[in-house]
């Protein structure tokens, strides 16, 4: 008898049955394709973007959804509770919450979409430039460093003073109040970028700077830039509702969430459904906003997934 | 070391003069003219020129940018458009509630959030992990003001526990002060709360799988001794500077919860000066701001020393 077979009949207990001979490769795990196998692989990307999908068809069939004239006003059938007639009941005014809350989410998907597109093509614009051209790299960053050293919503304040409220107004205050956040992204990843080797490889092969951004720097920046875009946006949602919530926001008589809010304030303590209906709303589209970017996040970037 | 601490001061002098010329542009843009303000309605041509070379306004930016940093380096923001008072004044009256919020907010949220993300690392992939998370992407998302009104209605009105708006000065007794501001605080550090348990649970996940952990586990340390002085030491660094980025957060938020429980503070008075467009007055609260924030970080950057001796400078 061997040493090694001692070994093995006297550690394996006898009722043990040995297990069967691994295979040398393992089968291999086939992962779903397609469309919905992406989904099934990331569910916080299905849930997110099943719920943003959800707010952008109310937002666009909000006239189809039994809803009345947003803004029509009916002094005699004021602050109704919530019934089978009015699904949110009526404000101080008598206009229809359901109908207004509904066309909010126009305002706030617009913003928050408009604020994220525009904030991620300047901010791309600057951050190429200052990770490229060495002598602007300090003059932008110092800018950067002051403009961010202003709490982005005090900024958005700030700038909302100077002119008249409207959505555009909105939509330019809150992407200058972002613009330094999405710069120092794209910087930072260009600098990382320009140490790879393929970079050097292109750089040697003799190809030309506009080349090499375009092909080999632009690309690989999409995947950070796209997951940043998506918390602009949720960041961008918050914002204006707490502009308009104030009253530096989109001009009252636009019935966006926070306009709504605002003026159900007053009324809170006995009426608080005005409030609460453009509030839960506005959690649920932030809400969808973020678990689709924490949801990119994993999907596009495993080694960021790690660290937050 | 001391050498570091000077550059680092010196370092924020440009980032402060890029806000201080920001926020100068503002007043300088702004629309409307002082001068036709002041003249009033039956005034002349003449008349509003002669107002406009007394206050100044006729000289160029610059000379007229170094005259009011200068003016602001003595303690003169201005005068309010609409009260007439001196802006400072103005400020001092009204930041005693908003700095209270904002301590109470900062002391409560890292007391709490601290402890859920180092639970949430030491029990990762658990159901306590899964909550903190979940906690931490709701916290993210429910805008603050939303909080706020759900607190006040569940705490104030429907169980009439706590007041509902207002503000009880700090020297008329601790806890009338603590009633008037723990909804406020709640509500403004969900947001907060999220971000530094996020980034707890995030740093402690990478230190406890660091080698001085497994000695410290061998050598019989207990697990709070292991998680709280081993490991939470190793970690501070990100976490404090979180905490010191966050703040923007909590200024920004303050605007909004001041306005919700009606406490007469800054953020208040920012909101009532856009409203009037006293331009004075924005610039004030968003000079003075901006400047506690870039003075917190840069404390927390020379305090790195404390929290982690291997750094040296």
């Amino acid at each position: 008898m061997s040493s090694a077979a001692a070994f093995s009949s006297a550690s394996l207990p006898q009722d043990v049955a040995a297990a069967p001979p691994m295979p040398d490769v393992l089968p291999p795990v086939k992962p779903k394709k397609g469309f919905f196998g992406f989904l099934r692989r990331n569910p916080t990307i299905a849930i997110g973007g099943g719920l943003l999908l959800l707010m952008l068809c109310i937002a666009v069939f909000a006239p189809l959804l039994w809803t009345v004239d947003p803004t029509a006003l009916a002094p005699a059938r004021r602050t109704r509770e919530p019934s089978a007639m009015y699904w949110f009941g009526t404000d101080m005014l008598g206009r229809d919450v359901y109908s207004r809350v509904l066309y909010g989410a126009r305002i706030s998907l617009m913003v928050g979409f408009s604020v994220a597109f525009c904030s991620s093509i300047i901010g791309l614009t600057i951050g190429m430039i200052s990770g490229y051209v060495r002598w602007a790299d300090s003059i932008i960053m110092r800018i950067m460093d002051g403009m961010m050293s202003i709490p982005p919503i005090l900024l958005a304040i700030a700038l909302m003073a100077l002119t008249r409220g409207s959505v555009q107004n909105v939509i330019l205050a809150i992407t200058v109040a972002e613009i330094p956040r999405v710069s120092r992204l794209v910087r930072g990843v260009v600098l990382s970028l320009r140490e790879q080797p393929y970079v050097d490889a292109a750089v040697a092969a003799g190809t030309r700077t506009p080349r090499i951004i375009l092909r080999h720097i632009l690309p690989n920046t999409l995947a950070p830039i796209t997951v940043q875009a998506t918390y602009v946006c949720a960041a961008a949602m918050i914002t204006e509702a707490i502009l308009s919530f104030i009253g530096a926001g989109t001009p009252p008589i636009i019935p966006s969430w926070g306009n709504i809010m605002a003026e159900g304030r007053a009324l809170w303590q006995v009426k608080p459904y005005i409030v609460f209906f453009p509030a839960i709303f506005l959690s649920i589209t932030v809400l969808a906003v973020n678990l689709l970017g924490d949801g990119l996040r994993d999907a596009l970037d495993p080694r960021m997934a790690k660290r937050v | 070391m001391f050498a570091y601490v000077v550059r680092r001061v010196l370092a924020t002098i440009p980032v402060m003069a890029i806000v201080a010329l920001f926020v100068f542009s503002l007043l300088y843009i702004a629309p409307g003219d002082p001068a036709a303000v002041i003249a009033g309605d039956q005034a002349t041509p003449q008349d509003v020129e002669r107002i406009r070379a007394s206050l100044g306004l006729d000289r160029p930016f610059l000379v007229r940018f170094g005259e009011w940093v200068w003016n602001i380096l003595r303690g003169d923001m201005g005068v309010s458009i609409f009260t007439n008072l001196p802006v400072t004044t103005m400020i001092q009256q009204r930041i005693e509630p908003t700095l209270s919020l904002m301590i109470l907010t900062l002391c409560l949220a890292v007391s709490i959030a601290v402890p859920m993300g180092v639970v949430a690392a030491w029990k990762q992939g658990s159901w306590i992990d899964r909550a903190v998370m979940g906690f931490a992407v709701l916290g993210f998302s429910v805008p603050v003001f939303v909080v706020g009104y759900v607190l006040a209605y569940i705490f104030a009105l429907e169980l009439d526990w706590l007041p509902v708006q207002g503000y009880t000065k700090f020297e008329e007794g601790f806890f009338p002060w603590l009633e008037n501001l723990i909804l406020p605080a709640i509500a403004l550090g969900g947001v907060y709360i999220a971000l530094i348990a996020r980034i707890t649970r995030a740093t402690m996940l990478e230190v406890l799988q660091q080698d001085y952990i497994r000695t410290a586990r061998a050598k019989g340390a207990g697990q709070t001794s292991i998680l709280f002085l081993h490991a939470l030491k190793n970690a501070a660094v990100p976490i404090v500077t979180v905490i010191g980025i966050g703040i923007a957060l909590l200024i920004g938020g303050a605007v909004v919860t001041e306005s919700v429980f009606a406490i007469p503070g800054l953020g208040r008075l920012t909101v009532d000066a856009i409203l009037r467009r006293d331009y004075p007055v924005i610039q004030g609260v968003v000079l003075l701001f901006s400047f506690v924030y870039v003075l917190v970080n840069l404390l927390i950057d020379l305090l790195y020393t404390l929290f982690d001796p291997r750094i040296r400078y």
